[in-house]
């Protein structure tokens, strides 16, 4: 039956796993609107389900799978979902988004969000056939890679269904595994581990129900002006270069994380920057699903097993934050952290912080070194079996830091447990408040407050509090943009941001949104985020950085330094400007 | 005044080079000797004296700047990158 409301089904699939039960759960328009959809609806589910106070790994925890009003549209870029859950790394909230023919296929067999909980009796597929939900053995897929998974999973069920898979570490809840779809992964905070705790080596879905749009005609048009503008120069650098070539001016700039974040700048950048790899392979460019901008580019593998998909996050974390300066070893790495389903921001950070402690005579491995690529590829396959070193890093570096003791905590490169993305704090001072506030942790992908440091407003490597209206504006759009849902590749294409989105909702779902509703909508998103982890046991004292990098400057930009009264300066406005207390409190 | 030129991004793939010299007193007369001597890096970077929005320069690695009255010094060091960091 068609829902009344455009844009949405009106409802969720609740799904429990422990017997293959499953359950229509209405959606009732309040709750809609005032969450839009993606991470904004999702973390509202986790929040009613009571996710916040339950272990992750348990068979008691939800993970949900939500779309948003815009999948299906002729919107360019909006083929998107989160996955939401408690992330087993940091303990706190978690929203993974990823582009793919799920989000299509998933929306439509006729739900908004597909809510998991409980545990299946055994490795299973989850097939759900429209509305028909269906428990496989997944015992012939067991082990195998997230690529040869999907294809089978296709060649077996037929290439209707989209999937979403886990890799040989999500099998192993490796706390920093990905969920796969099509190539592209849901990939930080270890939502893969925790749908293999849930016994569930995939997901493959396949339907034929589709809202239908307030405003068709005028929605087409918008559309069709948003891909042009999606071909401009608003979007160009991840076009024609892709997202790798931050490399050279990070580097240049002294805020590229080298040997874990022990300096700003890589003498063998040039070597592996985009530019330098692609004169000697063959480089294809390729998209998401329902994307005009198609920001990847993909390298040959020089020894012919194919190709690897390059971006700035697995350049910088499995090159020069592990001082690896041969390009083959980062392609070999990132392709394998694709097959096993691991995060590479994670991979990367737990092994250079692993080979640090191995420097520092703190971790007796002396195989694990930085710039040797075979110990950087032996250890991403040991993360995945487990074997020897791998079983502690495959907890993050922050479990492995408290295992190994003498306050090796100082230099272990994550907040609240997530592993810091490719950007030094200390040079990057905006984005230092985003990363400590951050409420997965450290994160690029919900607080863009590098673009405040990219620009002439502040001095980035002197930020005063004046920034953190800043930071909460680049969090607000983030927020809007992942419960849209829409690529942050788009986002120099918006004039207006909020009243070019609410414009955008309007057509699809007829409310008389508003710029400054979607303004509140997004604000009240992050609040919820911020409750969700107060439930969760959250403290004021979790909201900061490693202490080195609150004690050390970057050597090779003595400029780059950041105190704890510096950083404890900055968060106190950013929760004032929040309407928070000054140190967090919702 | 002569400066140095480092282009990064997509100013570097338009211009064809790393790096360059240019001639001014302020910045906007560096961007239009740029403009006059590379003109696919004109197309898409500069407009007359002034930066495409999306380009930003920055003074030796330290300070972004736009205004194209900026006064640079003989041996400042010029970086034309894009304005989007993320990635
Ligand atoms: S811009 Fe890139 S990441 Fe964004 S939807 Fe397109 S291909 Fe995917």
């Amino acid at each position: 039956m068609a829902s009344p409301l455009p844009g949405y089904h009106g409802c969720l699939l609740r799904i429990y796993l422990s017997t293959g039960v499953s359950e229509q759960v209405a959606l009732d328009e309040t709750l809609l609107r005032s969450t839009i959809g993606g991470s904004g609806l999702g973390v509202e589910l986790l929040l009613r389900e009571g996710a916040a106070e339950t272990d992750p790994l348990s068979p008691d925890a939800s993970i949900a799978f939500v779309f948003s009003p815009l999948v299906g549209s002729p919107l360019t870029t909006s083929a998107k979902f989160a996955v939401v859950s408690k992330s087993p790394l940091t303990g706190r909230i978690n929203d993974s988004l990823a582009s793919s023919g799920f989000a299509l296929a998933g929306k439509k067999t006729g739900h908004d969000a597909i809510v998991l909980t409980g545990r299946a009796p055994r490795l299973s597929i989850l097939v759900i056939d429209e509305g028909v939900v269906r428990l496989e053995s997944a015992e012939r897929y067991r082990g195998l890679s997230t690529r040869e998974t999907e294809r089978r999973l296709r060649e077996n069920l037929g290439s209707e269904f989209q999937t979403a898979t886990v890799g040989p570490a999500g099998e192993r809840q490796v706390l920093f595994a990905t969920i796969s779809h099509d190539g592209r992964h849901a990939g930080r905070g270890g939502s893969g581990a925790v749908l293999g705790s849930k016994n569930i080596k995939a997901i493959a879905v396949r339907g034929t129900v589709r809202p239908h749009w307030a405003e068709p005609a005028a929605l087409v048009e918008l559309a069709r002006k948003f891909s042009e503008k999606s071909f401009g120069p608003a979007t160009a650098k991840y076009r024609e270069l892709g997202t790798a070539s931050n490399l050279l001016t990070f580097n240049r700039l002294h805020v590229l994380p080298t040997r874990n974040f022990q300096q700003g700048s890589f003498a063998g950048a040039e070597a592996i920057s985009p530019e330098q790899i692609s004169v000697a392979r063959e480089r294809t460019r390729s998209s998401c699903m329902a994307c005009t901008i198609g920001c990847e580019h993909l390298y040959g593998l020089q020894n012919g097993t194919g190709s690897v998909r390059l971006e700035y996050e697995n350049l910088f974390a499995l090159g020069p934050l592990c001082g690896i300066d041969d390009p083959e070893v980062i392609l070999a790495a990132s392709r394998l952290c694709d097959d096993l389903g691991l995060d590479t921001i994670s991979a990367g950070g737990t092994i250079a912080f692993a080979m640090e402690c191995v420097e520092r005579g703190l971790l007796d491995e002396p195989w694990l070194k930085f710039g040797d690529g075979a110990s950087l590829l032996q250890s991403l396959d040991s993360i995945a079996t487990g074997d020897g070193l791998g079983q502690l890093l495959a907890q993050g570096s922050r479990r492995m830091a408290h295992a190994i003791g003498h306050d090796s905590i100082d230099f272990a490169p994550q907040v609240k447990g997530l592993e810091i993305p490719g950007y030094d704090p200390r040079g990057l001072q905006t984005m230092a408040l985003g990363f400590a506030v951050g409420s997965r942790g450290a994160d690029h992908n919900r607080s863009g407050a590098y673009e405040v440091d990219f620009s002439t407003a502040v001095d980035r490597c002197n930020v005063g509090p004046e920034s953190a209206h800043l930071a909460v504006e680049t969090e607000d759009k983030a927020a809007l943009m992942d419960s849209l849902i829409l690529c942050k590749f788009l986002r120099g294409v918006f004039t207006d941001f909020f009243a070019e989105s609410a414009e955008i909702l309007r057509l699809v779902t007829g409310w008389d949104v508003t710029g400054n509703e979607l303004r509140e909508t997004a604000g009240r998103i992050v609040t919820n985020k911020k409750r969700f982890n107060i439930r969760a046991g959250w403290t004021p004292d979790e909201d900061t950085l490693p202490p080195r990098m609150l004690r050390q400057a970057l050597p090779d930009d003595p400029r780059a330094a950041l105190s704890k009264e510096s950083l404890g300066g900055l968060i106190r406005a950013y929760n004032l400007a929040r309407g928070w207390s000054a140190d967090g409190w919702i | 005044m002569q400066v140095v030129v480092e282009l990064f991004g997509i100013a570097r793939a338009r211009a064809g080079v790393g790096q360059t010299t240019a001639v001014g007193d302020c910045l906007g007369d560096v961007l239009a000797d740029l403009a006059a001597r590379f003109p696919p890096l004109a197309e898409s970077c500069i407009a007359g004296r002034t930066l495409r929005s999306g380009f930003l320069a920055n003074l030796g690695g330290k300070r972004f700047v736009t205004a194209p009255d900026t006064p640079l010094a003989d041996g400042d060091t010029v970086l034309l990158l894009p304005l989007d960091a993320g990635g």
